[in-house]
């Protein structure tokens, strides 16, 4: 997907991609965002997350990495850790095109049900996206983000793996190191 | 018989309390249950269950010197519940720690003790009671965040010994995907899928009456699916002297 170059609105870290669709959505940003993750492991793999806007809504997603469009990628945009978000701003004319590719697109409340799990930002993009937008039926048969998070057996095993050694660390940190030995 | 269940996520919003009550009002009727409110830095599960205007609630017992454990267990549907209170002073007044001297003293008299635990694996006193109890409840919502770290509460509880009795997936719109995402899931969660449990408004309703799903809409798809998890949760016999030295036991000491 080649995304013209548009202009620079923000750019900071974010702990979660809600940040990403809340604040294009307080924005109405008719643009895209470019998320990657600061993990060093997750950085080495490589590729970016691209999210586009209408008016604040979420039109397509595709990740550079694994080249995935659509519901896949907003897997493949789900990391477990800190990620580099960058906000661009571009004319609509100038998405028009990009936008045409129905393969990359995501109903607009995916993103923040799937990818951010967050009930209220659903609600928020729900009332503020295009009616005829709403109607967009997932495709029969279309991968779910979540089953495409789950088919990511290393991500998934990766995630488990962190959470075993932060939970020793811890064990002596907090004074749980005796249950850590039974 | 004595069983501790930590109700965890690792994701605020997941109905957690909401299930935590379901559960024990389920459960009560084959046997004696005791509900906790064990999330001492955003308890919720006073509001949940008409509680919000008692007088004595576990922030009280949890001080030095404090309530005895009695004084704070109210008699509600069918359960013994203990609340705990919401302002930001009882937080900081009480020594978490203390809650094992609590469930341990509870255990004496009670079948089953669900522990309505933090939305966060973030300090000690939120993961405690999944260290503390026998086996953990997940509670998911098919998203990204809410599968993510309800691993990560299965991987905190493994690594404490604690088991795992399986998982409720909660305020399910599409039950088809659910089937699908649950079905891939099982690869990595420990215990079965307990129930999937529909998004309900029923749910939302309760919250606001100040009662539990189970009072409130017994009747609805969601209270018969928080049934059919209560069946599935074979409680064990630990013992009431076994759990209550689980919980004494120096796995926690005293905070510096």
């Amino acid at each position: 997907m080649n995304v013209p170059h548009g202009r620079l609105l923000r750019s900071r870290v974010v702990s979660d991609p809600a940040t990403a669709l809340s604040s294009a959505l307080d924005r109405e940003l008719t643009g895209y965002a470019v998320l990657e993750p600061q993990d060093a492991v997750l950085l080495a793999a490589g590729g970016q997350g691209i999210l586009t806007f209408e008016e604040g809504i979420p039109v397509l997603a595709y990740h550079t990495g694994s080249d995935r469009g659509g519901p896949a990628a907003l897997a493949d945009v789900a990391v477990d850790g800190p990620s580099w978000l960058e906000l661009y701003e571009l004319p609509a004319s100038d998405l028009a095109e990009l936008h045409d590719a129905t393969d990359l697109r995501v109903q607009p409340t995916m993103p923040a049900n799937r990818l951010a799990g967050d009930a209220s930002l659903v609600e928020r993009t729900r009332e503020r996206a295009p009616a005829s937008r709403l109607e967009d039926g997932a495709d029969a048969g279309e991968l779910d983000p979540v089953e495409a998070f789950l088919e990511d057996e290393s991500k998934v095993e990766a995630i488990r793996e962190r959470a075993r050694e932060q939970a020793e660390a811890r064990a002596e940190e907090w004074g749980f190191g005796d249950a850590v030995e039974q | 018989m004595v069983e501790a269940f930590a109700v965890a996520s690792g994701k605020g919003g997941t109905g957690k309390t909401t299930s935590t009550l379901a559960l024990g009002m389920a459960l009560a009727n084959d046997h004696d249950v005791t509900v906790i409110d064990a999330d001492t830095g955003m308890a919720n599960l006073l509001f949940h269950a008409g509680l919000a205007d008692v007088e004595t609630t576990l922030h009280d017992v949890l001080v030095e010197g404090g309530a005895p454990v009695s004084d704070a267990v109210y008699d509600r549907f069918g359960m013994q519940v203990v609340p705990c209170g919401t302002s930001l002073s009882g937080f900081s007044a009480c020594d978490p720690a203390q809650l094992r001297e609590v469930v341990a003293t509870l255990a004496a008299d009670t079948d089953v003790i669900l522990l309505d635990s933090a939305a966060t694996l973030a300090s000690r006193s939120a993961v405690l009671p999944v260290v503390l109890a026998d086996r953990v409840v997940v509670v998911l919502e098919p998203t990204i965040p809410a599968l993510s770290d309800g691993l990560k509460v299965q991987e905190y509880a493994t690594s404490y010994g604690t088991g795992v009795a399986g998982q409720v997936f909660n305020k399910v719109r599409d039950p088809e995907a659910v089937d699908r995402i649950a079905e891939k899931a099982g690869r990595y969660f420990e215990g079965p899928t307990l129930a999937t449990v529909p998004d309900s408004d029923r749910a939302r309703e309760a919250r606001r009456a100040g009662e539990p799903l189970l009072a409130h809409a017994p009747d609805c798809a969601a209270a018969e699916a928080f049934r059919e998890a209560a069946d599935r949760l074979t409680v064990r016999d630990g013992g009431p002297e076994a759990v209550a030295d689980r919980f004494r036991s120096a796995v926690v000491p005293d905070p510096p």
